[in-house]
């Protein structure tokens, strides 16, 4: 307790402008507690499983809250992260000393799509059972291992009980585990380099305060903020549950998220032979640049403006991601007969 | 300071709201019709009342089976629910009012029963899950199970015990009359017998016929009324003494409707035949508490079909696909 009193960070850790890092972890926290209480009532065999969260929506007291907070955590947390990797590259947290801060942010945020995709199965609903056929097929599309990778996941030919197992399993124990993992080693880096400084002043002019009770005061206000928001979301707007999966109704087509709705759009558009830029060239291109960004801009300087050339480039992969969703947005959601 | 924590604050409220348009939007992606029960603070006052111009209406679509085989037909409706109770208005063209089902007719030395049948238009809503119903809906339950020895019993009826339907059954000539839609539920279908059961209670209608079958046994007790189109309730017949009463021409009603009473009696109907329509009002509590009956949740959505019968029987009908039931809060 006493090293916990001692213990001072950076004023700006936490406050009224800089909230996104700490906002992920309340997220991860809410999601983590929410999934707990659910696992209680959940049943992982197509049918039952579908049953169990219809009884735990429904029937359980504040089942619906807790299911609605777990669905509306995970938007959110989507929003959020985009918010914190957005302001990371305005600011040029990516710039060294801080390389493997970013580098083990950006693997963070590549393992929240896990999450959803095995989330989305566990339900076994009509939407959960064919977005996850699309995402299989798409997996599949992969050279060399598509076909291992599908069978892993799969546990057969067909999307079943031992699918259903094995997304459980991922869902619930090894990707937490892992998240869990690389958040540890985010906050490793954090601790070992500092966070970035704002760009209006230095080092030298920052503020220190004590982490406990503090920091921690303003984290519990905000989680209880939060928590409260999510918890009213979810009571009015009751968290989605569709039809149970029917493997035999091929007429179904699933709509996508819309996080993903510009990369289906990139499915779309590249076709048949061309499908693997769409599904795995352009999408693991930018995941690529994420990662070697420390590497591809070294200059010393972190203001944009002395970035301009990097900012453009961004500028452009987000307006392009921006008119895709759209794109797709329009095609899916806009007078389309689904 | 305090625009920049303006921009933030209104920035995230607006990823908030966008957000929660895409997330809970409508997750189904098949071309399902949904029927939207408006939310009132009172119950609709009877077919007529202005309630329902602001529901807002779901024309669905029916196919003919058997005698009505490549014939179609629609039935405009509506929902609305309070507190603590559930409306439906359906309408539908019929240029022939049927409500005879085999009445009795007298043509001056002996009786016989008339040809034809009564209209009908029947829902099925989910009381626990029936697989696939949400998708296929009365392909599953409706018909004919392969293996079934019997066409007439084996016809309707589910795959297992736990899966079961709630059946609202408004009949023209058996039931309507006394005010009611027959409460019946489907279980498991059995090699000899259907898995067509009546709720809880007592209800549906009794034969009027004496013990050899030749003749009606029950006429309209003294200061007592027919009920609508001509019909004899069964609270209000009495044993007929003299036959010789009888003209050539008279008609007396062979399926007499009863009173229902317990979960029998939970489904109400208010109807009217004109202008070569029905219009058909049929209301019960959101949640009877009966182990019977589909215990309606507004936070909840619902899968149902329809079937319509025209002057039928059960095996000619016309049947709607699939329709989700949801609750406007």
């Amino acid at each position: 307790m006493d090293r916990l009193r001692s213990l001072k960070i950076h004023d700006d850790t936490l406050n009224r402008t800089r909230f996104c890092g700490a906002l992920l972890v309340i997220l991860i926290v809410l999601l983590f507690l929410s999934g707990i209480f659910m696992a209680f009532y959940y049943s992982p065999v197509p049918g039952a499983a579908y049953d169990s969260v219809d009884f735990a929506l429904f029937n359980v007291p504040f089942g619906g809250i807790v299911k609605g907070v777990h669905h509306y955590a995970w938007n959110l947390l989507l929003i959020v992260l985009g918010i914190h990797l957005f302001r990371a590259f305005i600011v040029g947290a990516y710039k060294a000393p801080r390389q493997m801060v970013w580098i083990s942010g950006v693997l963070v945020m590549l393992f929240v799509p896990l999450f959803i995709i095995t989330g989305d199965l566990l339900p076994w609903d009509q939407k959960g059972y064919w977005s996850t056929q699309v995402r299989l097929s798409i997996i599949s599309s992969i050279p060399l291992v598509g076909d291992l990778l599908v069978r892993l996941l799969q546990g057969g030919s067909l999307t079943g009980v031992v699918a259903l197992t094995r997304f459980y399993i991922l869902h619930i124990l090894l990707l937490p585990g892992l998240l869990i993992f690389l958040i540890v080693v985010h906050f490793h880096f954090i601790d070992h380099y500092g966070i970035t400084e704002p760009l209006t002043h230095g080092t030298d002019q920052r503020v220190k305060t004590s982490f406990f009770p503090n920091i921690l005061n303003r984290w519990l206000f905000l989680f209880l903020i939060v928590s409260v928001i999510l918890g009213l979301i979810g009571w009015y707007w009751t968290a989605p549950l569709g039809d149970p999966a029917d493997p035999t109704d091929s007429f179904y087509v699933p709509r996508p998220e819309w996080w993903v709705l510009f990369l289906n759009q990139l499915v779309t558009i590249f076709k048949g032979n061309y499908m693997i830029v769409g599904s795995m060239i352009i999408p693991g291109g930018l995941i690529g640049l994420l990662f070697a960004l420390p590497v591809i801009d070294r200059s010393p300087g972190r203001h944009p403006i002395g970035r301009w050339k990097l900012m453009l480039a961004a500028a452009v992969i987000t307006v392009a991601m921006i008119g895709l969703s759209i794109m797709g947005y329009v095609d899916h959601f806009v007078g389309a007969a689904y | 300071m305090r625009t920049k924590l303006f921009i933030s604050f209104s920035l995230c409220v607006a990823l908030l709201i966008g957000g929660l348009q895409f997330t809970t939007g409508e997750a189904t992606g098949v071309s399902k019709e949904t029927l939207t029960a408006l939310r009132t603070k009172s119950v609709p006052a009877g077919l007529d009342d202005p309630i329902w111009e602001k529901a807002k209406r779901l024309i669905v679509p029916f196919e003919g089976k058997e005698r009505f085989a490549g014939k179609k037909a629609s039935v405009t409706t509506k929902a609305v629910y309070t507190d603590d109770s559930i409306h439906f208005l359906f309408k539908w063209k019929d240029p022939t009012l049927s409500v005879t089902k085999g009445a009795w007719k007298y043509d001056g030395s002996k009786w016989s029963h008339q040809k034809s049948n009564e209209d009908r238009i029947a829902l099925l809503f989910e009381i626990n899950r029936i697989n696939n119903y949400a998708t296929k809906g009365c392909a599953i339950v409706c018909h004919v199970p392969q293996g079934a020895s019997s066409a007439k019993d084996g016809k309707f009826g589910t795959s297992t015990a736990a899966e079961m339907g709630d059946l609202w059954h408004w009949k023209a000539a058996r039931s309507d009359p006394a005010g009611f839609a027959d409460d019946t539920w489907l279980t498991k279908i059995s090699e000899k017998k259907g898995g067509r059961k009546s709720d809880k209670g007592k209800g549906g209608d009794q034969k009027n016929m004496t013990d050899d079958k030749s003749k009606p046994k029950f006429m309209l007790a003294p200061g007592k009324t027919f009920a609508k189109h001509g019909i004899l309730l069964a609270s209000h017949a009495v044993e007929i003494t003299n036959y010789s009463d009888f003209k050539a021409g008279d008609v007396l009603t062979y399926r007499m409707p009863k009173t229902p009473s317990g979960s029998r009696g939970d489904i109400k109907a208010v109807s009217r035949y004109a202008d070569g329509g029905w219009t058909v009002m049929l209301y019960r509590k959101l949640d009877t508490g009966n182990e019977d009956d589909t215990a309606f949740n507004p936070r909840k959505k619902y899968n149902f079909t329809m079937a319509l019968f025209d002057d039928s029987g059960d095996e000619d009908s016309y049947d709607s696909e699939v329709i989700t039931l949801s609750f406007k809060r």
